[in-house]
């Protein structure tokens, strides 16, 4: 659906006191719900809670938390439950799941809430190949939609949707892919790159079929490990489900290198300015090893908005951000 | 008027760009899963009624508009300008032929407009979508046929705009007008 970003979100309706979702919106979320929990439950993985107040921020790129400040000292809300799911994982948990509250500042749209559902899993062992099967197998379960995955790799969907190279292309030629938003990136590749990716790429992966966008490049690697692409560059073992244009999942190959895992929270810690802290319990629990395992990120609410065939993440919650 | 975080700028905003007012219709927050974030919105010139389409980056800052609507009635034209009273303040407030524009054809004396202000000074008024209007002067009526699509021009009392009619409309009758698309909407019956 390219342009479909564009169009205006639909709303909940009726008096602001009342839901933002139909009953039977709510009766079919709850099945998918269900549903999700035993597929887990035949695969073996626990099903576990996470705490919501977490000592130390979430440090993905582009992410901000919500920082509290409470009588024992600031705490954060989850931007994914990422953080206790490895520190179980580290203390030999085995495989986890969990469907958690998270929180992201600022971010608010047709397919963004600041307060959302976060589904998240670790496969002990696996890598992100064997994963990405399995959440295409619990996506095809839940929607209905058949298995069928296309595997692009990030430089290929540019090469095919915006016809560039996003390696080699050149300032001038990305400008003039931009267009009239070129001004607002110029100097910054990476987010020039970005605007092409969501204005320009996006809108045609997982047009009937789950496309996975893989092979990212090693500077948007976030906790993935690094690894020799097709072409002979570093890529980052990593891995985002498309479906109508909307992306619904990022996985990686977990990085399991506490030495370089920290380097990159630090770089990241330094960039911002939002009073984030380090986890220092996430950090220790990376020190004392995190097992080799495949983990994965699911937007529930957009699995939920999908399944149901709505228009907006807003219309899948009893209660969405506007009328919490 | 204070400088406003992008992330809390939403459908009805207004902003300033380019030194011009600007109604936000619509935004839209997109990123790649974890990159940089952009607000993509389509803005109205206020003053112009032009739309565009604007990308924003997250993160920063824009100057929000000191724009206001107020419901106002219609007084007079005083000659250069079209006199409105505050209904609340009882203010009076001339508004510049200009901002006015064609609306004028529409403007009857005691009419409630919405008038908007723009760091207190008038830019721009919003007529109801439908008035009634008495026709001034037309050709003569032909009666009973109230199928035909065939039109005449009929000149408004009040104004002196002429908008097309339905050919069985007579002197003396008062229809219904569109203010947004100018046209015949329907005849008052007596």
């Amino acid at each position: 659906m390219p342009g479909s970003a564009m169009s205006e979100a639909p709303g909940p309706h009726g008096e602001a006191w009342r839901p933002s979702a139909t009953r039977e919106a709510l009766r079919q979320r709850a099945e998918l719900v269900e549903r999700t929990r035993r597929f887990f439950a035949d695969r073996g993985v626990l099903e576990v809670d996470t705490p919501v107040l977490q000592g130390g921020a979430n440090l993905d790129s582009g992410v901000l938390p919500f920082r509290l400040e409470l009588p024992g000292g600031p705490r954060f809300l989850p931007t994914s439950p990422e953080h206790p799911l490895k520190r179980l994982l580290a203390a030999g948990s085995g495989d986890v799941w969990t469907l958690a509250p998270a929180f992201r500042s600022q971010e608010l749209g047709r397919l963004h809430s600041p307060e959302f559902r976060m589904l998240e899993w670790y496969r002990l062992g696996w890598d992100d190949t064997r994963l990405l099967d399995e959440v295409v197998a619990l996506f095809a379960s839940l929607t209905g939609a058949p298995a069928q995955l296309e595997v692009l790799s990030w430089r290929e969907a540019f090469r095919r949707h915006a016809g560039i190279d996003p390696h080699s292309v050149d300032d001038q030629t990305l400008a003039r892919v931009i267009g009239d938003d070129a001004a607002i990136v110029a100097g910054d590749r990476r987010a020039a790159l970005d605007l092409v990716q969501v204005a320009r790429v996006e809108p045609h992966l997982g047009i009937g079929r789950w496309t996975a966008l893989v092979d990212y490049p090693a500077e948007a690697s976030a906790q993935a490990r690094l690894r020799t692409g097709e072409d002979g560059l570093q890529v980052a073992a990593r891995f985002e489900v498309y479906r109508d244009g909307i992306e619904l999942a990022n996985g990686y190959h977990e990085l399991t290198d506490a030495a370089e895992l920290a380097s990159r929270l630090e770089a990241e810690l330094r960039s911002r300015s939002g009073g984030e802290l380090h986890d220092q319990r996430f950090a220790e629990a990376m020190r004392a090893g995190l097992p080799d395992c495949a983990g994965v990120a699911v937007g529930f609410d957009r699995l939920v908005m999908l399944a149901l065939r709505l228009p907006s993440v807003a219309l899948t919650r009893a209660f969405a951000w506007e009328r919490q | 008027m204070p400088a406003i975080n992008i992330g809390e700028v939403s459908k009805g905003t207004k902003l300033i760009f380019d030194n011009a007012p600007w109604l936000v219709l619509e935004v839209n927050y997109v990123k790649p899963g974890k990159g940089n974030a952009f607000y993509k919105m389509r803005v109205q010139n206020l003053l112009t009624r032009y739309t565009l389409e604007k990308t924003l980056r997250g993160g920063e800052k824009v100057e929000g508009a000191d724009v206001t609507d107020t419901e106002m009635q219609y007084m007079y034209f005083d000659g250069s300008g079209y006199v409105f009273m505050d209904k609340t303040s009882f203010e009076q407030l001339t508004i510049p032929a200009k901002a006015v524009g064609d609306d004028k054809d529409f403007l009857l004396e005691n009419m409630d407009v919405w008038v908007t202000l723009w760091n207190s000074e008038p830019i721009s008024l919003r007529l109801p979508n439908t008035v009634t209007m008495e026709v001034d002067y037309t050709e003569p009526a032909v009666k009973g046929d109230t199928q035909s699509r065939v039109m005449k021009p009929a000149k408004l009392k009040g104004t002196g705009a002429t908008v097309p009619v339905p050919i069985f409309v007579a002197i003396g009758d008062k229809i219904t007008v569109n203010t947004q698309t100018r046209e015949y909407s329907g005849r008052v019956l007596k």
